[in-house]
């Protein structure tokens, strides 16, 4: 049984295509036939996020409206043979596709892969309708800033009206260090106020800025800590159970020795 | 948090203790379309009504939070009443 997931946030800008690119890239990287769908039309943003800028002929749009077949516009991943993005169109506006549109294209794209991926664009308009429209369940992400966190609260009651169940948070970019100091919500502060389950926590790291700007996805290179925690998401898509790393310190003496020593939070899996 | 502050000279509060009161405040509108206004109108209507009942109530410090269950929201009202001997 395949499985169409819309990872969306409310507000713009905290990391839903860098969240859309690492999961799909590592559910492939575990041999998962996996396709990302970009329906930010009109904001095509994924395909530079992969690196496959270049690849593009068709898009969802063309798709649609039929003048290609939906195969024709898949475009196959740089290093996973299994992973295939579907772009936006950049020259169309979102009233170019509607809902029932989604639904039909995410059942064409059952037929083919495992796991399909929807990057929603921001906002509550039709745009985000049309990205949740063929889901089976939704992934919140949101950072621990009180916009974002506003904003993905709003996003959660509309997820649960328009009957796509409870959706699942990420909290992107925490900074374990400001936790620890009491400057920015942690991660029990967010899940309280959102009254969510959590699926993963992605601890803000350069690696993410540095592999976006090669159009190449953290994930693949697992040392990073952010790669890392998508990693670990991707497996509790799967229904695995992993245990989450530990990335706020106790507030311990001796944490806030290593704190004065500016030793860096390290995540400890399993 | 505040109170020890407040007891050692008044040093800032923690802003991840002041986003978290102000978003919690924000949502209240946000869930409800409760405005300030009408927060202080109810919570002053709550004090009315039990007083009624049990004389000794402190109307301003009556606080009034808005929770989000499975299915429901829930308004919760925290009332403290002044000790009397």
């Amino acid at each position: 049984m395949s499985r169409v997931i819309t990872i969306t946030s409310g507000k713009g800008g905290v990391g839903k295509t860098t969240t859309t690119a690492n999961l799909g890239t590592a559910l492939a990287m575990q041999g998962l036939r996996v396709a990302v769908v970009d329906a930010d039309i009109g904001l095509r943003n994924l395909d530079v996020v992969m690196g496959l800028e270049n690849r593009i002929v068709y898009d969802l749009v063309d798709v649609i409206e039929g003048r290609c077949r939906l195969r024709q516009a898949l475009i196959k991943d740089k290093h996973l043979p299994d992973l295939c993005l579907l772009p936006a169109a950049q020259t169309r506006d979102k009233d170019a596709v509607s809902p029932e549109d989604m639904v039909a294209l995410a059942n064409q794209l059952r037929a083919e892969f495992d796991y399909i991926l929807f990057d929603s664009p921001a906002g509550i308009e039709a745009g985000f309708r049309n990205a949740i429209a063929g889901a089976d369940e939704v992934l919140i992400v949101t950072t621990p800033e009180v916009s974002a966190v506003r904003d993905a609260d709003r996003i959660i009651g509309l997820v649960e009206a328009f009957e796509k169940g409870h959706p699942r948070l990420i909290l992107n970019r925490l900074k374990p260090r400001m936790v620890n100091r009491g400057e920015m919500m942690s991660v029990d502060d967010v899940i309280q106020i959102l009254a969510i389950d959590l699926i993963g926590v992605v601890p803000d790291d350069e690696a993410i800025v540095t592999a976006t700007n090669r159009g190449e996805v953290a994930v693949l290179e697992r040392n990073s800590l952010a790669g890392r925690a998508f990693f670990d998401i991707a497996r509790r898509i799967k229904g695995e159970k992993v245990p989450f790393m530990v990335l706020e310190e106790q507030q311990g003496v001796i944490d806030k020795l290593f704190g004065m020593f500016g030793r860096r939070p390290r995540g400890s899996e399993r | 948090m505040g109170f020890f502050n407040s007891l050692f000279g008044g040093k800032r509060e923690r802003s991840s203790d002041v986003a978290r009161e102000r978003l919690l405040t924000v949502l209240v509108h946000d869930r409800v379309k409760l405005t300030p206004d009408m927060l202080e109108q109810l919570k002053a209507e709550l004090s009315a009504v039990i007083a009624k009942y049990v004389p000794a109530v402190e109307p301003g410090e009556i606080e009034v939070s808005l929770l989000r269950g499975e299915a429901n929201d829930h308004i919760k009202a925290d009332i403290p009443l002044r000790r009397t001997v």
